[in-house]
C-alpha cells in the first residue's frame, strides 16, 4: 500500500512496523519511473507499508534523515533505518531490501 | 506542432574500410598500374586526409623507396624503403595539408617516378600549433601525436608545428605503438557517458582499422601491450554501482577477456578520497603499467590520489604511493611509503595520471596536483597550484620513497592541468612531460575542467603544452590550441609492415544493455514525438545510439517491440554532474540533450522503436534489425 505523507503525518506513523519511506521530487524523471516500480511492488506485497514524501516540501525531515537527493528509499525496522537505496532501482533490489526487514 | 525523427543507418567503419579496400584492389587488378604511371588513392581508408596509397606493379621483385618531400628543403624529406615485391602498395604518410605535395618513388636500379599529391584543407575545428621550440637535429623523423580530450581530433605535429597526420574520427584516450608497428587507441564509438567507448582499435597510420576489441565494460583511459602481444585495458562492470575500477587482459587474436582484476577486492572505497571523489567513481583508474621484473601491475587512481601496485597473479596489494592522510593506520603501516632524502623538495602527487615504471624500478607519473591536499580546508586553488612530471625512487623493503626528479612546479599555474596528461621515460634524464589539460579564464588557471569551459568565450583559453627535457635542459616544447589527453612521440614509418591488406575484424563483444522490467502505463499515440525532442537514431551493426532532448524531470523510456516480445530501456533525464571529464568527446552543450547506446547483443528480430514521454507512447517510424 502506498501512502503519501508530509512531515507531520510521518511523525504520527507507527514506527514499530517495518516500512519503506521514499523521498521523491515532482521534477525528477527517475522518481516518476520509481512510482510505477513501487506501484508494482505494492501489488506484489499489498500489506507492506510504503510511504512517499515530497523532498522539496519536507526539507526539515529530509535533512533530519540525511536524505541528500531524490529518489531515495529508506528501509525502517523497529523505528531504525536498516538500509537505504539512492537513485532509481528495479524491483528485485527493492524487494530484496524489503524482505530483509519484513 | 512539428514532428521529426532523424535516422542514420551506417555500416561500421571497418565494413566501410573493407569495402573501400576491395574497390581499390579491384581497380588495381584491372588497371595493373606500372611504376611509371602508378595508381594513387588519397585517404584510402576514409579517415586520414593526410595520407595516400601509391600502387604499381614491377616485372621483378624490387624494394622501392618512397620519399615525401619536405615543404622547405631536402633535409625535411621523409624516406622509407619497403620490402621487395612485384605488386606494390606503398603508404604515403605525412602529407602537408592544403598543399601540392611532391612524392617520389625510386627503385634500386635508379628509376624514379615523381608524383604530385594534392591535399585539401583540414576540418575547421582542428587544433593548431601556437608555438613550437624544436629542431630537426633533436626530432629527426619523429612527430608528436596528441590524442583528443574533447571534440577535437587526434593530430600529429612536426618540428615546425605543421600537422602531418590526423584522423577525422574522434579516437580517444591513450595512443601507443605496438611491437608490430601498429597503433592501439580508443574507439570513437560512444557507449556510456561520460567517455566510455566500445573498446580499443588497432590501426595503422593510414587509418585502417585491423581490429576493434569490443569490451562489455567498455574502454577508458589506458591500455598496455604485454610481451606476448595481449592487451591490458581499463574497464568496469556497468551492472554494479561503481565505475573505473577494473582491468582486463584481452587476447589480441580473439578479443576474448582472459583475466580480470577488480580493485574493490584490495582497496577500501570510502577512504583517502581526493577532491574529485564520489561513491560512484571512487578510484578513477586512469593508467596501467605492467612490470616484468616484479610481475606486477601499477595503477593510477586519481580519486584516491594513489598510485598502487598489485600482484599480477593474485591481484593482492603490494604498495601505495600517495599522501597517507585519511587512510586507515593499518594500511598506512603496511602499504604506504615514508618520504626520505631532501624533504624540502618532496611533494606527494595528487589526482595524478599516467604512471610509468622506469627500468630501475623508479615510478614516474604526471602529478596534476588538483586540490593538492586530502582535506577540504587545505585545498589549493588552481591559480595557486602547479602540475609536474615527477619521478620517485621507492625502497619496498624499507618502505621509503625519495623524489629524484620533477619538472613543472617552477612554472606554476601557467603549466597547470587539473586533468588528463602524461609523462614518458626515454632514457636516464630524458623525459617527456605533457600538460595537455590547461584551461585559463581571465588569464588565470580556470576553476573548471577544460570540457566544462566555454572555449568560444574571449576570456577562455584551452591549451596543451608538451615539453621534452634532457639532463635538465628543455629541448622541445609544443603549445597547441585545445586540450589533449596524451602525447606520444613516434616516427610515421616503422620497420614492420606499414600496411597489411585484408578485412578488418570486429572482435569481442559489447554488453547486453540493461533493460527496465517495469513499464509505465501510457496511452499509445500513432504520431511522432514533438520536434522539440530533436530525436536522432544512429544504427550500427552491433548497436544503436538514441539521441534526444528532454526537459529535466521528464519520464522517458525507449521501447523495442515486435509481435513476440518487447524490451524497455529507461532514459535518465535528470541533471548529471560529472566530477571527472577526461574526454569531453561525448559531452553535449545543452544539458537537456541525452544519448543512450543499446547493444544488439541478446536481441533477435526486427523491432519497432517507440518512445515513452511522460504519459504517452510515441512512434518513431524506425525499425531496428537485430540478428
Amino acid at each position: 500500500m502506498i501512502t503519501e505523507v508530509n512531515e507531520k503525518e510521518y511523525e504520527a506513523l507507527d514506527h514499530s512496523v517495518p516500512m519503506l519511506i521514499e523521498f521523491y521530487s515532482k521534477t525528477c524523471g527517475p522518481c516518476k519511473m520509481l512510482a510505477f516500480v513501487l506501484k508494482d511492488i505494492a501489488k506484489q506485497k499489498p500489506d507492506f507499508p510504503i510511504y512517499i514524501i515530497d523532498f522539496d516540501e519536507n526539507r526539515e525531515l529530509k535533512e533530519r534523515l540525511g536524505v541528500k537527493g531524490f529518489p531515495t528509499m529508506l528501509f525502517f525496522k523497529d523505528g531504525k533505518e536498516v538500509s537505504r537505496l539512492e537513485g532509481l532501482k528495479q524491483k528485485p533490489a527493492i524487494i530484496k531490501a524489503i524482505e530483509a526487514i519484513a | 506542432m512539428s514532428q521529426k525523427v532523424r535516422y542514420i543507418s551506417e555500416d561500421h567503419l571497418i565494413t566501410r574500410q573493407n569495402r573501400a579496400e576491395k574497390a581499390f584492389l579491384a581497380a588495381f587488378k584491372a588497371e595493373q598500374p606500372t611504376f611509371a604511371a602508378p595508381k594513387v588513392v588519397v585517404n584510402p581508408y576514409l579517415i586520414n586526409p593526410l595520407c595516400a596509397l601509391v600502387m604499381f606493379t614491377t616485372p621483378t621483385a624490387v624494394a622501392p623507396t618512397l620519399t615525401v618531400h619536405g615543404k622547405r628543403y631536402e633535409r625535411e624529406n621523409l624516406t622509407h624503403t619497403f620490402k621487395a615485391a612485384t605488386e606494390h602498395f606503398l603508404p604515403v604518410l605525412g602529407l602537408y595539408e592544403d598543399f601540392a605535395n611532391t612524392v617520389t618513388v625510386s627503385l634500386p636500379g635508379g628509376e624514379t617516378t615523381t608524383l604530385t599529391i594534392r591535399t585539401g584543407t583540414l576540418p575547421e575545428g582542428v587544433c593548431r600549433c601556437l608555438n613550437v621550440q624544436a629542431s630537426l637535429d633533436y626530432l629527426g623523423d619523429d612527430i608528436m601525436f596528441l590524442t583528443p580530450a574533447g571534440k577535437n581530433l587526434p593530430v600529429a605535429y612536426d618540428y615546425k608545428g605543421d600537422i602531418r597526420w590526423m584522423l577525422t574520427e574522434n579516437t580517444m584516450f591513450d595512443i601507443k605503438r605496438m611491437k608490430n608497428g601498429n597503433i592501439v587507441t580508443g574507439s570513437s564509438r560512444f557507449c556510456h557517458m561520460p567517455y566510455n567507448s566500445t573498446g580499443m582499435i588497432e590501426i595503422n597510420l593510414l587509418g585502417k582499422i585491423y581490429k576493434e576489441f569490443r569490451m562489455p565494460g567498455n574502454y577508458h583511459h589506458d591500455h598496455f601491450e604485454m610481451e606476448d602481444g595481449n592487451l591490458l585495458a581499463l574497464t568496469q562492470d556497468f551492472f554494479r554501482e561503481t565505475v573505473e575500477d577494473m582491468c582486463v587482459l584481452i587476447d589480441r587474436n580473439t578479443g576474448e577477456i582472459l583475466k580480470t582484476w577488480d580493485y574493490r577486492k584490495v582497496l577500501p572505497m570510502d577512504v583517502g578520497g581526493s577532491g574529485s571523489q564520489d561513491a560512484h567513481d571512487w578510484f578513477h583508474n586512469n593508467a596501467v603499467w605492467y612490470d616484468k621484473k616484479t610481475h606486477s601491475l601499477t595503477l593510477s587512481g586519481r580519486h584516491q590520489d594513489a598510485v598502487i601496485n598489485i600482484d599480477y597473479e593474485t591481484g593482492d596489494l603490494n604498495w601505495v604511493i600517495g599522501d597517507p592522510e585519511g587512510w586507515p593506520q593499518e594500511m598506512v603501516d603496511k602499504y604506504f611509503f615514508k618520504p626520505v632524502g631532501d624533504l624540502s623538495k618532496f611533494d606527494w602527487q595528487y589526482e595524478q595520471h599516467a604512471c610509468v615504471i622506469c627500468p630501475n624500478g623508479d615510478v614516474m607519473c604526471f602529478d596534476n596536483g588538483q586540490y593538492r591536499a586530502k582535506s577540504k580546508e587545505k585545498y589549493i586553488e588552481n591559480r595557486n597550484n602547479f602540475s609536474r612530471g615527477v619521478r620517485y625512487r621507492i625502497d619496498t623493503e624499507k618502505m621509503e620513497i625519495e623524489q629524484v626528479w620533477q619538472y613543472g612546479k617552477e612554472r606554476g599555474q601557467e603549466f597547470f592541468s587539473p586533468y588528463i596528461c602524461n609523462v614518458e621515460y626515454y632514457d636516464e634524464g630524458h623525459y617527456m612531460i605533457h600538460s595537455g589539460g590547461i584551461g585559463r579564464e581571465d588569464g588565470y588557471a580556470a576553476k573548471a575542467l577544460g570540457p566544462f569551459l566555454d572555449a568560444e568565450a574571449p576570456n577562455v583559453e584551452l591549451r596543451s603544452i608538451t615539453v621534452e627535457e634532457k639532463d635538465g635542459v628543455v629541448l622541445y616544447q609544443l603549445e597547441t590550441e585545445g586540450n589533449f589527453y596524451r602525447a606520444e612521440k613516434l616516427p610515421l614509418y616503422h620497420g614492420g609492415d606499414n600496411l597489411v591488406l585484408g578485412d578488418g575484424q570486429l572482435l569481442g563483444s559489447l554488453e547486453v544493455t540493461e533493460e527496465f522490467d517495469t513499464v509505465p502505463e501510457t496511452e499509445e499515440v500513432f504520431a511522432l514525438p514533438p520536434s522539440f525532442h530533436n530525436l536522432l537514431i544512429e544504427e550500427d551493426e552491433d548497436r544503436f545510439v538514441f539521441h534526444g532532448r528532454f526537459e529535466k524531470g521528464t519520464l522517458a523510456m525507449l521501447c523495442l517491440e515486435n509481435e513476440k516480445e518487447s524490451h524497455h530501456y529507461f532514459l535518465n533525464t535528470s541533471a548529471t554532474w560529472h566530477l571527472a571529464m577526461c574526454s569531453g568527446a561525448f559531452l553535449e552543450k545543452d544539458e537537456r540533450d541525452l544519448k543512450i547506446h543499446v547493444s544488439k547483443l541478446g536481441l533477435n528480430g526486427v523491432f519497432k522503436l517507440k518512445l515513452i514521454i511522460n504519459d504517452k507512447k510515441y512512434q518513431t517510424g524506425v525499425t531496428i534489425c537485430c540478428s
